[in-house]
């Protein structure tokens, strides 16, 4: 069995500020939401490597030696969370990002690189 | 999954919004909700990851405890108080720990059923605050089961909160000899919360059975406590069991309403209708008679009757008598004329109306005149039973009662021609 391995890169537009003032989920939806994060995570729990986690701030180096912050303000879009995901080939591993509750999400992004190591 | 795993959030929302405010004060309600929002927000993402803990309780009271103390650690203008209430607070997170256990907190959950009810807040403002901190609904939820505008729904949350800032409660303090003045007005909340699930006309089934569950919930809670344990409260019990043993036969496939002559009544719930049943007869203890009671005693009736045709309508007629006395309104009078009609034909029942003074806002209404064309169709009055048929569509106030309404006149000219041949 030769499954590759790829990383799965989430993606959130960055909420401009005042815009966030939309009504939180309410109990009910927050149930639905963990029913269906369990579910998904049943349904691939083979293909499901490594969880990974949400990304917090952090810092960027670059050859001249100088560091910046990151992520950087400007950008429109954040890099909010990765995990790592084993399968056959690109389209299995897209068919897990595709289905996880986290994709469903208004503006959100997953990308989907295959991590070959020599 | 089971019925207590699916409303797992919305029923430790309630449970916890009641702990927190009988911890630091129901006057920090807005931020006790925040904390109880983002502990549940928490868990969706930290259960997913890590598992379910085995005390999902505990474990949402620490998040959402730890959560409110932080926050008002932030605001300096609440340092004075926190001073007081971290003393209290912090060594003893583990003995709240214990408390949150199951079944434990059942009785925070009461107390706030009665700082819901109490009469500071605006009648308007008590069911809508309930439905927000005790059974976890938010904004958007409220005004789609009460058919009001989430602007509404804003207003008179906003005046609960308002009022319960400026009268601030102290939960701890609310015991029995508190409470027991609010019950009447706990056990109409809890009344008008079961009565908006059975009666409306909403076309989503779950949406209403929600709501009579609900109401059932808060009442189980309620009986469970001394303060509780008298006969009028068994009786709301029993009328609400009783009435949602048939609810779901009182829809049909499209989700659109059956009448009680229609309804398949193998699908009543036999085993909710005996629980209807034992509590009705732990309500016949003293000599209190409410309109629960006879509101019970009618739905028992119609429980127990083996069929449409061989319903008890004159025990039916008496107890309407009894509810008028109980709890006297027009709209009574008109139900009682439905049971006559059944009884004793409807040249009886449209005597009995005739000689009962009709106000103005019954004659407005689409009921009056669906019940008048019906009774007038019966009697054989063709004219008056279409005139009135045509006004009650006029009034019908939902599209979903015109199409009841409307389907009712087609199967009622089926019938008429097959009593004609």
């Amino acid at each position: 069995m030769s499954n590759k391995t790829y990383l799965c890169i989430q993606r959130s537009q960055r909420q401009a500020s005042g815009e966030s003032k939309c009504e939180p989920p309410s109990p009910a939806q927050m149930e639905q939401m963990y029913a269906r994060f369990n579910a998904w995570q049943e349904k691939f729990k083979h293909n499901i490597v490594d969880m990974g986690g949400k990304l917090g701030p952090g810092a960027v180096v670059t050859g001249d030696g100088t560091t910046m912050d990151g992520p950087f303000a400007e950008s429109k879009e954040v890099v909010g969370g990765f995990m790592i995901v084993s399968a056959e080939n690109l389209e299995a591993a897209l068919q897990v990002a595709r289905e996880s509750p986290g994709v469903a999400m208004p503006g959100c992004s997953v990308e989907v690189r295959e991590i070959s190591t020599p | 999954m089971s019925e207590s795993e699916t409303h797992l959030f919305r029923h430790e929302y309630g449970r916890l919004v009641a702990i927190l405010s009988r911890q630091v004060g129901v006057q920090h309600i807005g931020r006790i909700e925040d904390a109880v929002q983002s502990a549940l927000m928490k868990a969706v993402q930290d259960w997913g990851r890590n598992g379910q803990p085995e005390q999902p309780a505990a474990w949402l009271y620490r998040v959402a405890h730890n959560e409110l103390i932080g926050e008002m650690r932030k605001s300096r203008r609440q340092a004075q108080l926190l001073e007081q209430f971290a003393t209290d607070l912090a060594p003893n997170v583990q003995d709240e720990l214990h408390q949150v256990l199951p079944g434990e907190m059942r009785d925070d959950l009461l107390r706030m059923l009665f700082v819901a009810c109490d009469e500071v807040l605006p009648a308007e403002s008590q069911l809508v605050f309930a439905l927000k901190t005790l059974c976890g609904f938010n904004v958007p939820e409220i005004a789609q089961r009460l058919f009001m505008s989430e602007a509404a729904v804003y207003k008179r949350l906003a005046r609960a909160r308002d009022k319960l800032k400026a009268q601030p409660v102290r939960i701890d303090q609310l015991d029995a000899e508190h409470c027991r003045p609010r019950l009447a007005n706990v056990l109409k909340t809890i009344y008008v919360l079961f009565t908006e699930g059975h009666l409306s006309s909403h076309a989503d089934a779950a949406i209403r059975c929600e709501l009579c569950d609900e109401a059932i919930r808060l009442a189980t809670v309620l009986v469970e406590h001394p303060v509780g344990q008298v006969s009028e409260c068994f009786a709301l019990l029993a009328l609400m069991h009783l009435h949602r043993a048939r609810l779901s036969a009182r829809l049909d496939g499209g989700g659109g309403l059956l009448l009680l002559e229609d309804q398949d009544r193998s699908r009543w719930n036999q085993k909710q209708i005996g629980l209807g049943l034992s509590y009705l007869s732990q309500s016949a203890q003293g000599d209190q008679f409410t309109r629960y009671h006879a509101e019970a005693a009618i739905a028992a009736e119609h429980c127990m009757a083996p069929s449409f045709d061989q319903t008890r309508w004159h025990k039916i007629v008496e107890y309407y008598d009894l509810l008028e006395h109980a709890a006297p309104s027009p709209i009574h009078a008109l139900n009682r004329a439905v049971a006559v009609a059944e009884w004793q034909g409807p040249q009886a029942a449209l005597a009995a109306l005739e000689a009962f003074p009709t106000p103005q806002w019954l004659l407005d209404s689409y009921l009056w005149s669906a019940v008048m064309a019906d009774l007038h169709r019966r009697a054989g009055h063709s004219k008056s039973a279409k005139r009135f048929h045509q006004q009650a569509l006029k009034m019908a106030p939902t599209d979903a009662i015109r199409a009841l309404l409307q389907q009712r006149l087609k199967t009622a000219l089926r019938s008429t021609r097959q009593d004609s041949t």
